[in-house]
């Protein structure tokens, strides 16, 4: 009775799910409600963990909760601590969730809102949670070793070799791309500009606090934090009205690029207890906040969805960032569906917390889901405003204009209604000069969230609190991330320095610290700068380089994943890994290709350069502009040489793999497994 | 009525543990337990294992994009 009950149960919550999904995907005409789109997330995540996480953890990975993991068996204090299942779920998560699944749907939603959609769900139930999960296994049996110990061990060295260069070029063009979103947020903008610079005198005070008066006391200091952040969100206020500070916190986009650019450095080269650790705590309190906030408000709105399923741009002519459909709005959409990045946290600290095998379904697909869930989110704020303002607030004005008159009549003449009047009266409403031109994802996606916010608290009165109060959360949780990156960075280009030069591998060597902080800065910030002074806002020209450095390292994940469980005999349900691989390898590589190759001057880099140095030759660009422009062909010809190398190095692990994969099944090679030996667990069960 | 009200607050005070172990706050504690039972020495104090765990966290990929 019990089993016929639950069976009811589970076949009513995929109907719904379906009938959700349905809803969405042939819904024309009306607007549609964000109910809809919470339902059709929320069914298909709890089917899949429920169904597809349970047959991957018996089937395919058979997780042994009698074998002692490394928490057990190396249990130090430090390192390997073993942590409660929901604690770590809560940590894995907060490692994993950074900006990438708000903004990327954000830039999506201009294809529409169902491309998007279908891909964050459907990506992470069988790609981006497959891969955080099977990896987190590995490493688990391994000891916690890291994605690059394991591509060199399982693969071939030369396959660690790339593993670890490609985290260090997504790492480069990752602070870059981020650090550029936030300079778009910020530029002109002294409210937000005050707010965010003040979280640095404040993350020095925590860093102090927790230094020397009350080592380890989080908590209190970091609400301490949050109610000084909270309080300097309302002061802007004050600074923006006020001509003198305004003045002095109104910058340019170089002017902040710069900023940005000496922070990082300072967080890298400074003392991590200082600035970098009560950043990062201030930003994971907050982001939980916003995060559970964002959640709560489209389940009280329930706004409805303005933006249609499919815009005119799925022909792949978008403002926002050019190409169709396949394959840009995958690579867009990384974090999310899947990201690479992720793998090197499921095989960095959590494999050395996890107490039991058996959690790694949780801890491993659970958290990517939940993950996923924001990006939904985000795409329901981002989709939640009317076309017209959400094609002025992230198209350049280079394509739209630059006044409000000549970006309505732009927008309007697309078949999205847009009068100057509503982007003059909404950046007034949100406490802005304006609204236009601020291509990246935050300054949309605050103005969505403060709208869903307002109309739970505090209606018109409070949306300008509200929208600087989202673009403080999305810059202080993209500065953490570009703190936390460069010093990663630092340590990367002071392991490899070090095998060149040996001083520069000194890690308490402070001329060595130094020097490798200088030219980690100097890498992601060239690209940062690139980005700023690019004429189509950058946006275009970086962020599909990021999606697809990133998607990159998830093929690298995906080809060790892959590797091990043919060497573990699996090969009936390889599958599960090989089919999200073969994807990636397939959106990558057509990705790259258009972005080198494509005639689209849009699309392609080496198209736009051409066409620039055509406009030159034939005397088309003003002689005081000759130089930025040949600056901005020497940028699109590197980027165009980076996406080269990227998709060559994955070309050759995928290949390198292929032919091991073959040796195997061949039986002209023995598969050899670098599995730690089985420990029996001493742990009772339940423990 | 009373046996609610201390399930409740067993339960609360399990919330509570969980967020200090998911702070951070925590980790000194777990360390010095652990400490104890390998005997591994000296054990650290407060203030050099904050700063000791702070440089070990930050060394690595530990926050995504």
């Amino acid at each position: 009775m019990k089993k016929i009950l639950r069976v009811l149960v589970w076949m009513a919550v995929a109907v719904v799910g379906a009938g959700a999904l349905g809803t969405i995907a042939f819904h024309r005409g009306e607007p549609i409600n964000a109910t809809w789109f919470v339902l059709a997330a929320a069914c298909s995540y709890v089917v899949a963990y429920r169904f597809y996480s349970s047959f991957i953890a018996a089937k395919l990975l058979a997780l042994d909760n009698t074998r002692a993991t490394p928490a057990e068996r190396r249990e130090d204090g430090r390192d390997f601590v073993p942590t409660n299942k929901w604690v770590l779920l809560g940590h894995h998560f907060a490692a994993i969730a950074g900006p990438g699944p708000l903004v990327g749907p954000t830039l999506a939603a201009q294809f529409g809102y169902l491309p998007g959609t279908l891909w964050l769900i459907a990506g992470a139930v069988f790609a981006g949670c497959v891969q955080d999960f099977v990896i987190l296994f590995c490493s688990i049996r391994r000891d916690g070793k890291t994605l690059g110990e394991m591509a060199r061990q399982e693969v071939s060295e030369r396959g660690g070799f790339i593993a670890q260069l490609a985290v260090l070029a997504i790492m480069v063009i990752l602070l870059g791309v981020v650090a550029l979103v936030v300079v778009n947020a910020l530029k002109s903008s002294p409210w937000a500009t005050f707010t965010l610079a003040m979280t640095i005198p404040i993350a020095l005070l925590l860093g102090i606090y927790l230094r020397y008066f009350r080592p380890g006391r989080v908590m209190e200091a970091s609400a301490i934090g949050v109610a000084l952040v909270l309080f300097v969100v309302v002061a802007g206020q004050w600074v923006a009205d006020s001509p003198a500070w305004a003045k002095l916190f109104t910058m340019s986009g170089v002017g902040l690029a710069f900023a940005i650019i000496a922070y990082g450095f300072a967080a890298s080269a400074l003392p991590v207890w200082l600035l970098l650790a009560p950043r990062d705590y201030l930003s994971a309190f907050i982001k939980a906040g916003a995060i559970f906030t964002l959640a709560a408000g489209i389940l009280l709105v329930r706004p409805q969805v303005l933006m249609p399923p499919l815009t005119r741009f799925v022909d792949g002519t978008g403002p926002v960032f050019a190409g169709k459909i396949f394959p840009f709005c995958f690579i867009t959409i990384a974090c999310g569906a899947i990201s690479g990045f992720h793998s090197l946290i499921s095989s960095g600290t959590t494999p050395k917390m996890i107490q039991r095998e058996g959690q790694a379904r949780l801890i491993g697909y659970g958290a990517m889901l939940m993950e996923s869930f924001v990006g939904v989110m985000a795409m329901v704020a981002a989709c939640a405003m009317t076309p017209g303002v959400y094609f002025a607030i992230n198209s350049p004005s280079t394509i739209v204009g630059a006044t409000p008159e000549a970006v309505s009549q732009t927008i309007s003449s697309w078949g999205y209604p847009l009068t100057a009047g509503t982007m003059t009266g909404l950046a007034h409403a949100v406490g802005e000069q304006t609204l236009l031109n601020r291509a990246g994802g935050a300054p949309s996606l605050a103005v969505g969230m403060a709208q869903i916010f307002s109309n739970t608290i505090g209606g018109d009165r409070l949306l300008s609190i509200w929208y600087h109060f989202a673009i403080m959360f999305e810059a202080l949780f993209i500065l953490t991330v570009l703190d936390a990156g460069t010093r990663v960075g630092r340590f990367m280009v002071q392991e490899l320095g070090g095998r060149v030069w040996k001083p520069l591998g000194r890690m308490n060597w402070m001329p060595a610290i130094l020097l490798s902080s200088a030219l980690i800065v100097a890498a992601w910030g060239y690209f940062l700068y690139q980005g700023v002074v690019d004429p189509l806002g950058g946006i275009n020209l970086l962020w599909p380089l990021f999606g697809i450095s990133n998607q990159l390292l998830a093929t690298v994940a995906l080809v060790v994943a892959t590797t091990i469980l043919l060497k573990m005999g699996r090969l009936k349900w390889i599958w599960v890994t090989l089919l999200p691989m073969t994807w990636l390898v397939i959106i990558t590589m057509t990705a790259s290709y258009q972005k080198i190759f494509s005639g689209n001057a849009l699309i392609g880099f080496l198209a736009q350069a051409n066409a620039l140095a055509a406009q030159i030759a034939a005397g088309k660009i003003a002689a005081a502009k000759i130089g930025e422009t040949q600056r901005v062909i020497f940028n699109l010809r590197l980027d165009a040489g980076v996406t080269a190398v990227l998709a060559g190095m994955i070309l050759v692990l995928v290949i390198e793999a292929v032919l091991q994969w073959y040796a195997i099944l061949s039986q002209r090679k023995a598969p050899v497994l670098r599995e730690t030996p089985y420990v029996a667990t001493q742990w009772a069960e339940g423990d | 009525m009373r046996r609610a009200w201390s399930g409740f607050c067993q339960r609360m005070q399990r919330v509570w543990q969980g967020l200090r172990e998911w702070s951070g706050d925590a980790a000194y504690e777990k360390y010095v337990q652990c400490s104890g039972r390998t005997d591994g020495g000296k054990p650290l104090t407060p203030e050099e294992f904050y700063v000791d765990q702070l440089n070990r966290k930050y060394a690595r990929p530990n926050r995504c994009c």
